[in-house]
């Protein structure tokens, strides 16, 4: 990817080492470890079953409905919400655990025995894809990582990973691997902060999404389904 | 134990009662009280508009009048966090910054020094009445007594506390905000007056005398039956009212 | 001036917000909520004070090496392939962004809420160069089909106004047919929106932090809006305030814990969208091309000054949510549009005093909103911090106060006129007395006696009393008068 252009820098930033009374740091300006470290003492000692508890709850604050399956019954359980929701369509991430977790093989069955149709986000053609997102009931993905606290999923955008499966349906339904699930944002950022650190490349685009779209902008009523999903559905697989 | 009494200026000249009720309160645990008679105002009226030049001649009047005492106690938190405020006021003068922080470190509102240094939950009191108290902002958020009056109201016999609705919002007084920004400071004080009205207290206690006369005086203009009292009058109350 | 909104004169601002009664009402009940949701979060999360100790470190740090990290965040940015903008003015920023929309020769543009884009006015640039600018986040969309009303508040733009009153604006402009009711309201923006966002050829958006050690930006929504401006059009501008930054994404954790919880109680919001320069080329979906516009517009002025912990703001509008102030005059009193306790700090040092020289009185220094910032900026204190400069600096007081101020310092520097004018106070007072108390006062007591009656100065003051009483030696006070 080509370099991108930076305008008008050094003058700019001249400027705000002059405020504030100094020669500019261009290097060597050290994070400091932080007197405080509140962030980590959340839901620290929980076991991942109490963790799962904690990411049950926190669903009914977020309008999200939560089931819980093993990786045997998940098929069953993801053609009962699509049943559920009456999808008819549905879009799914590409994602290779579409079929480590045996999902895969049975989207015939879906159709034959519910008129459902399942479609994997193409790489090969993006602008089907996103006409595919905008057309679907529902949009499906895997959870990259899973917050307890907040009941969010990870998304981390890639190639087969597109940022329209999760946001233009009416209705997202996440699989979480319970292997997934750290307590909250700051193992996420955390990791996320040691993938930068180690050279890494972090995805174009990082979704912590955490139920379906809602506002409160009309006196203060919480209206749930605005511009993104307006239902949303986790589905907890027991993976280890 | 010596305390100096802080009597500020509506204590001592609009709510002199509530002075003698300190003095009262005080003497009854041992304290040897005296009256630093050069004691002016504390000078926030000027502080909180901005004349900081024209706050210091006061900070340095009660800084010198109070040099000698061991402690100096205040029947209004926001007065006695005036006192704070004189360390930074005079930071570029350090003997007087010394002096400053001095005076800082023995001074204590009324109910904190009962409470904290004398170690008293229970004085005693008496007062037959439904009352509701008011938790002024700059005793509570700026001078960080929080628990002190309730408790100390709790173990008044006869007293039944009611709880004040959206107590911690501000009564609007706000010194020199209430003449500055009149019409808003109206709305403030009729919306504690409402919620003082919906407790059915008759006697509404404070512990600070501005908001008591701003609250008491719209009150008193719209001929609400409720009475307005200090809290060291009510702590040093015996039954007889 | 960009920044100002409503009437010239702060007090017509103020006579229409007392006026307002539904404002009022909806203010008040958004208040309550809004605060409850704050302080349930807080102690739900626990060690609150702990976290705002934690965030105001944060700040702390990052304001004090704000070139260095802009630095690194600019660098990041341009190796993932966006372009980077430092805007030192309002006019700048526009004049950049207007230009790369020329050049994409866009007439539709999808804007995802954003407070800096509202303080440098880009919608009023764009739109005399002809664009369709439209605003996403449902608030701010209803304040733009209802003529561009201002928005009153940083988090919920269009809290002054009721359902009926959106139903109708709904109905005139757009031919709306529903009810009133939230819901359908809600979905009948969503239609109108969703083919809005589809036909978008620029989306804008805000920052609510930027990420140095990786040029990510971080918008925190609940609607999806960001999300659609920076998943469907083709070219995507991102403008942030020049301290909106955090060096990594440890802190970027914090602060938006911080921020979810001060502003709504939310854990989290719906979205965090984390956006780091353009899509990859490979990637289906996202704007091919990134901007990202650095706005200083006049920031850099409040570095090393005692004012420097403004720019630590996250724009929660907690302190907002608590002032009864605001709960009283509402939003478009301040004249600005950052409102409140951080609209009365930040305004004037954006602004000048000259416009704004009335915000900083409007408060009663209550400390509500101290108490309440998440990143501990000492609000109430930087009030009193702008009403001396106004007073020692920018000689601004009016004539009256300074004489009284001159006359308070004589006073309270002298214990013996201080002495002299207390012993007098109940006589100069007589002529107002009627039946035992001061129903109309004079000169500056006129003000106070206005709403409420004056106490009458006792003749026997505190000190008369417990001179008395030591000289005649009694050591058991008797019950005053």
């Amino acid at each position: 990817m080509q370099r991108g252009e930076i305008k008008n820098r050094e003058a700019f930033l001249d400027k705000v080492a002059g405020q504030l009374g100094r020669n500019r740091r261009k290097d060597n300006v050290i994070r400091p470890k932080w007197k405080h470290q509140v962030q980590w003492k959340v839901l620290a000692d929980l076991t991942e079953n109490e963790l799962v508890d904690v990411l049950e709850k926190q669903c009914e604050v977020i309008h999200t409905d939560f089931i819980r399956t093993t990786e045997k019954e998940l098929d069953a359980k993801i053609l009962q919400v699509l049943q559920a929701y009456g999808v008819k369509t549905a879009l799914t991430s590409d994602d290779s655990r579409f079929s480590s977790f045996g999902l895969t093989n049975k989207y015939q069955d879906w159709k034959n025995s519910s008129d459902i149709d399942v479609f994997k986000w193409d790489i090969e053609s993006p602008g089907q894809s996103r006409h595919l997102a905008e057309q679907a009931d529902a949009g499906i993905t895997f959870s990259d990582i899973t917050l307890a606290e907040s009941g969010t999923v990870v998304l981390f955008s890639s190639d087969g990973k597109g940022r329209s499966v999760s946001l233009l349906p009416s209705t997202y339904i996440a699989i979480i691997p319970k292997s997934s699930l750290v307590p909250r944002m700051s193992q996420a950022a955390r990791e996320i902060h040691h993938q930068i650190e180690s050279g890494g490349r972090i995805s174009s685009c990082i979704n912590f999404i955490s139920g379906p779209s809602n506002s409160a902008d009309i006196e203060m009523n919480l209206v749930v389904g605005v511009h993104g999903p307006i239902k949303a559905a986790y589905i907890l697989v027991e993976d280890r | 134990m010596k305390v100096s009494i802080f009597i500020t200026c509506l204590g001592d000249v609009f709510y002199v009662n509530a002075g003698k009720a300190t003095v009262e309160l005080l003497e009854r645990y041992g304290c040897e009280v005296d009256f630093p008679e050069t004691q002016t105002c504390c000078g926030q009226p000027a502080y909180n508009s901005g004349y900081h030049e024209k706050t210091k001649a006061a900070a340095k009047n009660m800084i010198t009048a109070f040099e000698h005492s061991e402690y100096v106690v205040c029947p209004s938190g926001s007065c006695a966090y005036m006192f704070r405020e004189y360390e930074e006021l005079l930071q570029n003068e350090p003997d007087w910054k010394v002096k400053a922080a001095a005076l800082k470190r023995k001074t204590y509102e009324l109910t904190q020094f009962l409470t904290e240094i004398l170690q008293i939950e229970n004085t005693g009191a008496e007062f037959h009445a439904k009352a509701t108290y008011h938790t002024s902002c700059h005793m509570t958020r700026l001078l960080g007594v929080k628990e002190a009056p309730l408790k100390l109201l709790s173990n008044v016999s006869g007293l039944e506390m009611v709880d004040l609705p959206n107590r911690h919002d501000c009564c609007g007084f706000g010194g020199t905000f209430s003449v500055k920004m009149p019409e808003i400071s109206q709305q403030m004080v009729d919306e504690k007056a409402l919620h003082i009205e919906e407790t059915d207290a008759d006697v509404l206690i404070g512990a600070d005398g501005g908001c008591l006369m701003n609250i008491g005086g719209r009150l008193n203009r719209q001929k609400k039956p409720i009475k307005v009292m200090h809290i060291a009058e009510i702590l040093n109350s015996r039954g007889d009212n | 001036m960009p920044l100002h909104v409503g009437e010239k004169a702060f007090k017509s601002r103020v006579e229409k917000g007392l006026g307002n009664e539904f404002m009022r009402g909806a203010v008040r009940s958004a208040q309550g909520r809004l605060q409850d949701s704050r302080s349930h979060a807080a102690e739900e999360l626990g060690d609150w004070e702990e976290w705002r100790n934690l965030g105001q470190e944060i700040r702390q740090h990052t304001m004090e090496n704000l070139d260095f990290y802009l630095q690194q965040l600019s660098e990041k940015v341009a190796e993932r392939g966006g372009h980077v903008y430092f805007a030192e003015t309002a006019d700048d920023a526009n004049h950049y962004i207007s230009e790369v929309i020329e050049k994409k020769k866009a007439r539709k543009i999808a804007k995802s809420k954003s407070m800096v884009t509202e303080e440098i006015a880009l919608n009023d640039i764009l739109e005399e160069q002809g664009c369709n600018v439209v605003e996403t986040d449902l608030g701010e969309y209803i304040l733009q089909i209802d003529d561009h009303d201002p928005p009153s508040h940083i988090v919920a733009p269009a809290l002054h106004k009721n359902k009926e009153q959106i139903r109708d604006v709904f109905k005139e402009k757009l031919g709306y047919l529903h009810t009133e009711k939230p819901e359908e309201l809600t979905l009948f923006a969503r239609e109108q929106l969703r083919k809005e966002f589809l036909s978008a050829e620029v989306g804008i958006t805000g920052c609510n932090f930027a990420v140095a050690e990786s040029g990510t930006c971080a918008l925190v929504t609940n609607e999806g809006n960001a999300r659609m401006v920076s998943t469907l059009p083709k070219t995507q501008i991102t403008v942030m305030g020049m301290e909106r930054i955090v060096p990594t994404w440890e802190e970027l954790d914090v602060l938006v814990s911080l921020l979810t919880r001060a502003a709504v109680g939310q854990k989290l919001t719906s979205y965090v969208t984390a956006l780091t320069g353009p899509k990859e080329e490979s990637e289906g979906d996202g704007p091919e091309e990134f901007h990202l516009v650095v706005v200083d517009n006049g920031r850099s002025k409040i570095l090393g000054t005692e004012f420097q912990e403004a720019l630590h703001c996250i724009r929660c509008a907690a302190c907002i949510n608590v002032c009864p102030v605001y709960r009283h005059i509402g939003g478009h009193a301040y004249g600005s549009i950052y409102p409140g306790p951080i609209g009365a700090v930040l305004t004037p040092l954006l602004a000048g005093y000259e416009d704004y020289k009335e915000l900083p009185y409007a408060s009663s220094l209550c400390g509500a909103c101290t108490e309440v910032c998440p990143v501990k900026i000492p609000l109430h204190e930087y009030l009193i911090d702008h009403r001396r400069n106004i007073v020692e600096k920018e000689n601004k007081s009016n004539l009256s106060e300074k004489l009284a101020m001159q006359g308070f310092h004589k006073l309270a520097g002298s214990a013996g006129l201080f002495n002299i004018a207390t012993k007098m106070a109940p006589f100069l007072v007589t002529p107002f007395v009627r039946d035992g108390t001061i129903s109309k006062g004079p000169g500056p007591l006129k003000a106070w006696t206005g709403a409420r009656e004056l106490p009458l100065p006792q003749k026997e003051r505190f000190r008369d009393w417990f001179k008395h009483r030591t000289k005649g030696g009694q050591h058991i006070a008797k019950r005053g008068d």
